[in-house]
């Protein structure tokens, strides 16, 4: 394959001729500018021929050929980029037409340029990403694309149609394996209030999966790894799934015996701080000689309701400045104290 | 002293790399993580030995090697010693040999200069 230097060179005086092995002349021009090609140029003797190689194609006369300058030198200015550097490919700095340099300088110096620049050919370059040519690849895919269902354009849509979300990680690497034992993994996220449970299920279902189960965003997370293939871990997600509403759905006889320590909220009914509360009021009421008032007279009253309502805000929130204020101004009312001012 | 021409890659230290220069081989095997780091090594060795013996006295430069994917990316800085067509010829040669060796596709990029490109003079 030869590279016919049809171009008219300005060949400065002195040529070196070398004798190589081969007995052949080698000539290496030293040219007042530059002259580095990608492509290596015809080199030939005066009036020896070689043998019938590609080199002569019947247009190469037989004077010494110089190194065609680089393609650079012959590149337009409008040219279409996109065919100099169509896929991504090592900088070639005769196929660059734009005076990069990279290095640190010598002293006093500057960077090296861009001939023979092994720099600029380890970094990975983008000149195949150009915003045109990145065009003409979303025109050609375009054909195998599909639109978007028009019908899900809210987050809440998806949500409400597609309520479990499954998550799966492919891995590339360089080498001419494509396995990797974490592609496996499979997690599998679904909101508990999508899925139909009531409030028994509910507890018993949290209770089950503990620490998988986030509170704050109301998400179940299952992630599943033990199978070595990825389609074995989703069937085992949707599995673990499909046992997890259903037993939750059943009631157990033992579970009956659930304690006060087991309960996942404060519950006042029935607690030591009801008894304690009416206990108290009883007692009030007793010393200050009214009819015996009911239980239920007493639960149903206002200041009983209020002060119940502060201590299960204090018990299942915590100890906030609010929370705190309305247990005191309860506590007042229930006690009839009042603070002189 | 001051005569010896070294290049960029030779006339810096090794603790340059990631300040002053770049890597000479990229693949993901070094990354945290990821393996076959040592496999790809192996590899980089075997291909800077053979492009060495391939193309003999003409490679002016330390090769570099990129792989992308499946593929693998030589890039050679070469002194115009040999004729055009014995460039052509192995190049060739290296690329079906070693794809058929690593058992993937190689791509081999070359770059002619007349001599060696001396950074500076040790």
């Amino acid at each position: 394959m030869a590279a016919v230097s049809g171009v008219a060179q300005a060949r400065a005086g002195c040529r070196a001729g070398l004798t190589r092995y081969c007995r052949r002349v080698v000539l290496a021009p030293f040219f007042g500018s530059a002259a580095y090609s990608s492509v290596p140029a015809v080199n030939s003797r005066e009036g020896q021929q070689t043998e019938g190689s590609a080199r002569r194609r019947g247009r190469t006369p037989q004077s010494v050929r110089a190194h065609i300058p680089p393609r650079t030198e012959r590149m337009a200015v409008d040219q279409d980029w996109s065919s100099v550097y169509p896929t991504a490919a090592t900088f070639k700095p005769g196929s660059v037409p734009l005076p990069v340099r990279m290095g640190y300088p010598v002293k006093r110096g500057v960077p090296p340029a861009k001939e023979g620049n092994l720099e600029l050919m380890k970094i990975p370059n983008f000149l195949h990403l150009t915003p045109p040519a990145i065009k003409k690849h979303c025109a050609a895919l375009k054909d195998f694309c599909t639109e978007w269902p028009s019908a899900l354009d809210s987050d809440e849509k998806c949500e409400q149609h597609f309520p479990i979300e499954i998550e799966t990680i492919d891995y590339i690497s360089s080498g001419t394996s494509i396995r990797n034992p974490k592609a496996r993994v499979v997690t599998l996220r679904v909101k508990l209030s999508n899925l139909n449970l009531d409030d028994h299920a509910k507890k018993k279902l949290i209770k089950l999966v503990g620490e998988r189960y986030c509170k704050d965003t109301d998400m179940l997370t299952i992630t599943t790894d033990r199978c070595p293939l990825r389609r074995q871990n989703y069937d085992y997600g949707i599995h673990l799934l499909t046992v997890l509403y259903h037993e939750s759905w059943k009631t157990e006889t033992w579970e009956s015996e659930k304690a006060e320590e087991d309960m996942e909220e404060y519950i006042w009914e029935n607690s030591r701080s009801q008894k304690n509360a009416l206990d108290t009021l009883i007692r009030i009421k007793a010393s200050e000689n009214v009819s015996n008032v009911t239980k239920e007279e007493l639960l149903a009253s206002e200041v009983v309701k209020d002060y119940r309502n502060s201590v299960v805000a204090l018990k299942n929130e915590g100890e906030t400045e609010n929370n705190m204020s309305r247990y005191k101004e309860s506590v007042k009312k229930l006690l009839n104290i009042q603070v002189s001012l | 002293k001051g005569d010896k021409a070294v290049t960029y890659e030779q006339a810096h230290p090794p603790h340059y790399i990631a300040h002053r220069k770049g890597w000479l081989s990229l693949h993901t095997g070094n990354l945290c993580g990821e393996g076959g780091a040592a496999e790809r090594t192996l590899e980089d060795a075997f291909l800077r030995r053979f492009l060495g013996g391939t193309f003999p006295g003409c490679v002016l430069d330390s090769v570099v090697l990129k792989r992308r994917g499946n593929l693998v990316v030589l890039s050679a800085v070469l002194s115009r010693a040999l004729p055009p067509h014995k460039i052509y010829f192995l190049g060739g040669y290296t690329e079906t040999l070693l794809s058929h060796f690593l058992k993937c596709p190689v791509r081999l990029d070359l770059q002619t200069l007349p001599a060696r490109l001396p950074y500076k003079y040790l």
